[in-house]
């Protein structure tokens, strides 16, 4: 595989591969900072992955409270899913569960005026067991949900984008605490509006291959050519020589170009933070319609 | 461009303004819109005769002048937005279903209401008044949003279906009887008649952001409001017991 180089990072020519998804933007508002992102990190928890926890989920910012649609300090979450009926599911399930129960919180859409929408306070309306009631402001739709500490306020509806989900970096450098503090580095850089990180702190040590060289019922497996343990063991290892341990990055984003620019500048910030190998995990090209090669992001952010 | 007309001088007889609307006046030009008629007490008369007629109509339709004697203003009114510079007569907003009626004045009696014998006032739309509102404020209310800055008179919300009346200024006596599941709002500490019921003192997230869109509306409102705690008061108990009168009840645990 051809590579360039950038500061001591040594860049592989391939390319990350990714799928339209859909998504929805939620903004948690919350009496204090710290419980807006109590739910938030509630809601987006175990939303790793489509292929174990059927949508990807994470936090996008924080929203300050002079720009929060009821002055309170607030949060944005983004959640990625394969459809729009996917997308209305988890959002209806999360918001039920980790929202509405969290002290303080209201729930607002951060898609307003999107095409396309799906139902969040029209559903979970039904939790005020009747005793719920709805108010109009500014055109919008608003539930009132009766609850234990006074009342939930809900929208009546979210709307849904089309975004882009599976653009990933993997960070390598020749040990774990230098791999670990480049993507890190990288992490940090990338997160920002309109991307999603839905790793834990953002980042994948077990990244995964489609299928299984054993078991034909397995949907996902090791991705044992980039484990570093078995680079002497597996012929088609990508694991270069030096390199001790790696780490993957997956971004979902709101487009194309937001992931794109993500991309860059977590490269960037991780060949300035002690990376020596980056590359980015694909299929072949075979199955994801965006691909975003490593070359075209040689210059910086 | 928005459509301003100018009273001249105060009409001879009450006028009936519910034609002046931004739906009904759309497209039309200046000469065509001085040739509206109106009626003035027993008589009609053109728009011309009553007021300095400037601009075109777009949707945005300023009435400015005393307009006391002209009852009716935004009646029906479906979309656009009269602005008023000045007080206004009876009945404005009358059974209005969308868009947005702003008084920078005060209104009569009726605000937003069901005409006399009707069920049903307001269903939709945004009503906000700089001044004060008079009696019976928001009868028969629907949906929609009433934002009052100063006092609203004795029977706000009578017969309410639903809706939101908001006071900054306090609600008269008599607020809410036969209230189903309409929102009464009182800024200042009044007495609910006794058909309510004090259910818990809370922060509305709802109110919070009604008073917020008054702000938008062009409204001063207190942080104080915004912030603060409410006592929430559930009645008609003669009716269904789901309508309820927020009365504002200081910062204590402001959020």
């Amino acid at each position: 595989m051809t590579t360039y180089t950038l500061g001591h990072a040594e860049i592989a020519d391939t390319f990350a591969e990714a799928f339209p998804m859909r998504f929805a933007r939620l903004v948690i508002t919350a009496a204090t900072e710290a419980w807006a992102l109590e739910a938030a990190r509630s809601m987006t928890g175990f939303a790793t992955s489509v292929i174990g926890c059927k949508c990807e989920a994470a936090i996008e910012q924080p929203v300050f409270p002079a720009e929060s649609p009821d002055g309170r300090p607030a949060i944005a979450v983004l959640l990625f899913a394969m459809d729009r009926e996917g997308v209305g599911k988890r959002v209806l399930e999360r918001v039920g569960q980790s929202v509405m129960t969290c002290p303080t919180t209201a729930c607002f859409d951060g898609l307003p005026g999107a095409e396309r929408t799906v139902s969040l306070g029209r559903s979970l309306r039904y939790f005020g067991d009747g005793f719920q009631a709805s108010k109009v402001i500014a055109g919008q739709r608003f539930w009132r949900i009766p609850v234990m500490e006074g009342e939930f306020l809900v929208c009546e509806s979210v709307g849904v984008g089309r975004g882009v989900g599976g653009g990933n970096l993997v960070v390598g450098a020749g040990d774990e605490d230098a791999a670990l503090g480049a993507a890190v580095a990288a992490v940090d850089a990338m997160r920002g509006e309109g991307i999603a990180l839905p790793f834990p702190g953002g980042i994948v040590r077990s990244g995964s291959k489609v299928g299984s060289l054993r078991s034909k019922s397995l949907a996902a497996s090791t991705n044992h050519q980039m484990a570093p343990t078995l680079r002497v063991q597996v012929e088609d290892t990508l694991v270069p020589e030096g390199v001790g341990a790696m780490f993957e990055i997956v971004i979902d984003g709101v487009s194309e170009d937001a992931v794109r620019e993500a991309m860059r500048r977590g490269l960037h910030a991780a060949a300035g933070a002690g990376a020596t190998h980056v590359t980015a995990a694909n299929f072949g090209g075979k199955l994801g319609e965006f691909h975003f090669r490593l070359s075209e992001l040689r210059d910086p952010p | 461009m928005t459509l301003t007309l100018t009273l001249r001088s105060s009409p001879p007889a009450r006028v009936l303004a519910a034609p002046l609307i931004p739906e009904r006046l759309r497209g039309l030009n200046t000469s065509e819109i001085a040739a509206v008629e109106v009626r003035c007490g027993r008589e009609m008369v053109a728009v011309g005769d009553l007021f300095d007629v400037a601009g075109t109509a777009d949707g945005q339709l300023v009435l400015a002048g005393d307009l006391r004697r002209f009852d009716g203003i935004g009646a029906r009114m479906s979309s656009g937005e009269i602005v008023v510079r000045g007080d206004v007569g009876g009945s404005a907003g009358t059974e209005m279903s969308g868009g947005a009626l702003r008084i920078f004045g005060d209104a009569g009696a009726r605000l937003g209401a069901a005409y006399p014998g009707a069920r049903v006032g307001m269903t939709g739309g945004e009503i906000m008044v700089t001044g004060n509102a008079g009696e019976e404020a928001g009868a028969g209310m629907r949906r929609g949003l009433v934002v009052v800055a100063g006092q609203s008179s004795r029977g706000a919300g009578l017969r309410m279906l639903a809706g939101t009346l908001i006071a900054l200024g306090g609600i008269g006596a008599e607020a809410g009887l036969g209230n189903k599941r309409g929102t009464l709002v009182s800024g200042l500490a009044v007495e609910p008649l006794p058909v309510y019921e004090l259910a818990t003192r809370f922060h509305p997230p709802a109110l919070r952001l009604q008073l917020r869109r008054a702000r938008e509306l062009g409204l001063t409102v207190d942080d104080a409001l915004v912030r603060g705690t409410w006592a929430r008061w559930s009645g008609d108990r003669t009716e269904l017991t789901r309508g309820e009168i927020l009365i504002f009840d200081g910062e204590n645990g402001g959020r």
